[in-house]
C-alpha cells in the first residue's frame, strides 16, 4: 500500500505537499503535564510540589484517509499522549492539531467532544465495554449521542459486529466473550458512528498472538477507507501498518515505510 | 423525536446497568423503601394521635377541664398520685350552680392493688367518677350512683360495683359477674371485694394503660383519701347557649390557683407535655431520609465508581457528559420509583399491624393514619431521594477526567 500523506518533521517548519486533505494533522506539538498538583477527588488536596514534564516535543505528522499507521516507542515515549492530542480527547501546550480540518486547540471540551463523535472511534487496549450490555447494545452507545432510534441503532450495530464476525455474538454480553471477541467488539463501537479516524492503543496488548492478528485483520480492512492510528510495541501490529513513527522520550526518533 | 430518542436509550441503558449489579440494586431499593417507609409511618403516627386525640376530646362530651396543675406522681403514698383538686364533690356542686354549666364530672386517677383470689396482688390505674353515664360500656351495665358520699360523711351504702377493660379482664382472667379484690394498699384490697358489673376502655383511653372504673367515693374510701375529697381533673359541660371560651375565662377568674383549659387547650397541653417524644418522632424522620439517602448515594457512587473507566470511554467516544450523567440518574430515578411503589404497597398493611399492635398492648386505637398527604409525602421523599443522590453521584461524571481515568487503566 503506497502511503497517502506525507510525514515531516518537526524541524522542517514547511510542509512539502499534501495529495489528499489530510484527516489528522499535527504541527509542532508539544505537551507538557504538571506532575503532582492534580485533583483527584472532592476532599484531596492538591501537593505544593509541582514538576513540569514534557511528555510529547515538537512532533508534526500527518494522516490522511485509507492509511494505516503505527506509533511505537517504549513505555513512556508519549505513544498514548500523541493519540490523546490527534483524537481531540487533549489539546496540546504548543503546536496545533487539525482534526477533519478543525483545529482542536481553538475548541471547547463540549465541541471537542462533538467532534470526536463526528470524526473519530477509538478502540482501547482494556475494551472497555460496558458489561451490563450486550455486545450490540454496546456497539450502539455512540448512536445514541446522535439520536438514532432504537431499531436503526440495533440495525447498525448488527451490521458492524457481522463486520467483525460477531454476528453470533451479538446479545453477548462482555463477560461471556473471549479477550478477541470483546476487542472486536469495541473496534465495531469505534466504528458505529462511520469516523474519518480510528485510533487504537495497544489494542493486542492484552490478547494472544492468534487473536490478535484477528483483531488487526479487522483493524487493517477498516483502514481501506478511513486513517487508522495504533499504538503498540507488539511486532505483529508493526509489521503490518502501512509506516511506523518511532517515538523516543517524547520525541519522535524515524518513520519506517513498511509497506 | 431525537430527544425521545436518546431519554430512551438512556433509560435502556440504566435499566441494564440495574440489572447488573441486581445485588446493589436490591439494597439501594430497600434502602429508599425503609426511609419513604419510616418517614410515612411516623408522620402517620404524628396524624394518628393528633387526630385520634383531638376525636377522643370531641367524642368525650365535656367542654372544659379543670385541673390543679400538673399531676404529681407519688409512688411512696397510697394510691401513687398527687391530686391536687380537694373537696371535689364540693366544688363540683358550686359549679353546678352557674346558669352556663350544665354537668360536672371530677375524675380520680389512682394506682390500686387488684386481684382475682385475694392472694396475688398486681398493681393497675383505676378511675373515681361520680356516676357511669359518662362512660362508655361495651358489656354488661354500668354501676349504681356514687352513694357512699352521703353528703361527705362517707357512711353510705358502697356499691362494690366496679367496670373493667379488657386487659384488665385478661390481665386477671376474670369476666362480668365475677369479683375481685381492689384496694389502694394489700390490706385495704384484701377487705374489699367488688362485683365486675361491665366492660368500659374509657378508663384505659384516659390513661392508656389497664384500668378500673369505680364510684369516686369509693376510690376515695379504699384509698384512704376521704379526709381531702380529692380529684384529679374536673370534666366540664357547658349549657348549649354558652361560649365555653368566655365560661372558662370566668372561672378562671374565680378559681385563680386552678388551671381551666378547654378542649383544644386541652390537647394542646397534653402534646406540649410528650414534646420531647414529637422531636424524637421528627428526629426519627430526618434520619431515616439521611440514612436512606445516605445508602442510595453510596451505592450509586460505588456502581459509578466501579465503572468509571466505562463512563471515562463513553465519554471519549464522543458521549456528552448529559448522556453519561443522564445514565447515573436515570437509574437513582428508577430506584427511587421502585423504592416508592413497594413503599405505598406495604404502607397500609404495616400501619394497621402498627394500629392492631398498639391497641393490643396500649388500648389506644387508630395511633397510625395513613392519609393521602402522608402518601404524597412518601412520594416527595422518594423524588427528593432519588433525584438528590442522582445528581449528586451524577456530578462525578460531568467534569469527568476521560484522559486521567483511561490513563491509569
Amino acid at each position: 500500500m503506497v502511503p497517502r500523506s506525507t510525514i515531516y518533521h518537526s524541524s522542517s517548519s514547511t510542509n512539502t505537499s499534501t495529495e489528499v486533505d489530510p484527516v489528522v494533522t499535527c504541527t509542532d506539538v508539544s505537551r507538557h503535564f504538571t506532575r503532582g498538583s492534580s485533583h483527584s477527588g472532592w476532599f484531596s488536596r492538591s501537593s505544593q510540589s509541582a514538576e513540569i514534564v514534557t511528555a510529547l516535543s515538537n512532533i508534526s505528522l500527518s494522516v490522511t484517509r485509507g492509511e494505516f499507521v503505527g506509533l511505537a516507542g517504549p513505555s513512556g515515549s508519549g505513544k498514548s499522549t500523541l493519540l490523546h492530542l490527534l483524537a481531540a480527547l487533549d489539546t496540546p501546550s504548543t503546536g496545533s492539531v487539525a482534526l477533519a480540518g478543525r483545529q482542536t486547540n481553538t475548541l471547547s471540551t463540549r465541541q471537542r467532544t462533538k467532534l470526536r463523535l463526528d470524526h473519530v472511534g477509538i478502540v482501547f487496549q482494556h475494551f472497555h465495554l460496558l458489561p451490563s450490555l450486550s455486545a450490540r447494545a454496546n456497539v450502539a452507545t455512540p448512536l445514541i449521542e446522535l439520536g438514532y432510534s432504537r431499531r436503526q441503532r440495533r440495525q447498525r450495530a448488527t451490521e458492524l459486529l457481522a463486520n467483525v464476525g460477531l454476528d453470533d455474538r451479538v446479545h453477548h454480553t462482555p463477560g461471556e466473550l473471549s479477550g478477541g471477541e470483546q476487542q472486536r467488539v469495541a473496534v465495531a463501537r469505534a466504528l458505529a458512528t462511520d469516523p474519518d479516524l480510528v485510533i487504537a492503543d495497544e489494542p493486542t496488548g492484552e490478547l494472544d498472538t492468534t487473536t490478535g492478528k484477528r483483531v488487526l485483520d479487522v483493524l487493517a480492512a477498516v483502514a481501506t477507507d478511513r486513517a487508522v492510528i495504533v499504538a503498540s510495541h507488539d511486532p505483529q501490529v508493526l509489521d503490518r501498518v502501512d509506516r511506523v513513527i518511532r517515538l523516543r522520550d517524547g520525541h519522535r526518533q524515524k518513520v519506517d515505510e513498511t509497506t | 423525536m431525537i430527544l425521545v430518542s436518546r431519554l430512551t436509550a438512556i433509560a435502556s441503558v440504566a435499566v441494564a446497568q440495574l440489572r447488573h449489579d441486581r445485588t446493589r440494586t436490591l439494597l439501594a431499593v430497600i434502602g429508599v423503601t425503609l426511609a419513604i417507609l419510616s418517614t410515612m409511618l411516623l408522620a402517620g403516627t404524628g396524624l394518628g394521635v393528633v387526630e385520634t386525640g383531638q376525636e377522643k376530646f370531641e367524642n368525650a362530651g365535656r367542654d372544659l377541664w379543670i385541673t390543679g396543675g400538673s399531676v404529681q406522681f407519688t409512688p411512696s403514698q397510697v394510691g401513687g398520685v398527687q391530686n391536687s383538686i380537694y373537696d371535689a364533690h364540693t366544688f363540683a356542686d358550686e359549679l353546678r350552680q352557674r346558669d352556663s354549666i350544665r354537668t360536672v364530672g371530677p375524675l380520680l386517677f389512682q394506682t390500686v392493688y387488684v386481684s382475682s383470689d385475694g392472694e396475688e396482688f398486681q398493681t393497675i390505674a383505676s378511675m373515681g367518677v361520680p356516676s357511669s353515664a359518662g362512660v362508655s360500656i361495651s358489656e354488661g351495665r354500668g354501676f349504681q350512683g356514687d352513694s357512699h358520699y352521703a353528703n361527705g360523711s362517707y357512711n353510705g351504702p358502697m356499691t362494690h360495683e366496679i367496670l373493667i377493660d379488657e386487659r384488665t379482664a385478661t390481665l386477671l382472667d376474670v369476666d362480668v359477674g365475677d369479683r375481685i379484690h381492689v384496694g389502694g394498699t394489700i390490706t385495704s384490697a384484701r377487705n374489699n371485694e367488688f362485683t365486675i358489673v361491665g366492660v368500659s376502655s374509657t378508663g384505659n383511653q384516659f390513661l392508656g394503660t389497664p384500668t378500673v372504673t369505680m364510684p369516686l367515693s369509693e376510690l376515695q374510701e379504699i384509698t384512704g383519701k376521704t379526709g381531702t375529697d380529692p380529684a384529679t381533673i374536673v370534666a366540664v359541660t357547658t349549657t348549649n347557649d354558652s361560649n365555653p371560651q368566655a365560661v372558662a375565662q370566668d372561672l378562671q377568674t374565680a378559681y385563680p390557683e386552678l388551671t381551666i383549659r378547654t378542649n383544644q387547650e386541652q390537647f394542646q397541653a397534653t402534646l406540649e407535655r410528650q414534646a420531647v417524644v414529637l422531636a424524637g418522632g421528627a428526629s426519627l424522620i430526618v434520619l431515616a431520609v439521611v440514612a436512606g439517602l445516605t445508602l442510595t448515594l453510596n451505592i450509586l457512587l460505588s456502581m459509578v465508581y466501579q465503572q468509571l473507566p466505562q463512563y471515562a470511554a463513553l465519554k471519549a467516544l464522543g458521549n456528552s457528559s448529559i448522556t453519561v450523567t443522564g445514565v447515573v440518574i436515570t437509574q437513582a430515578i428508577i430506584v427511587g420509583i421502585l423504592g416508592c411503589v413497594v413503599s405505598l404497597g406495604l404502607v397500609i398493611p404495616m400501619a394497621n399491624g402498627i394500629d392492631h399492635l398498639a391497641t393490643t398492648i396500649t388500648g389506644f386505637e387508630n395511633v397510625v393514619r395513613i392519609s393521602p398527604q402522608i402518601l404524597l409525602l412518601g412520594i416527595g421523599v422518594a423524588a427528593t431521594m432519588s433525584l438528590l443522590s442522582g445528581l449528586i453521584a451524577g456530578s462525578r461524571l460531568v467534569g469527568l477526567d476521560s484522559i486521567r481515568i483511561l490513563r491509569n487503566q
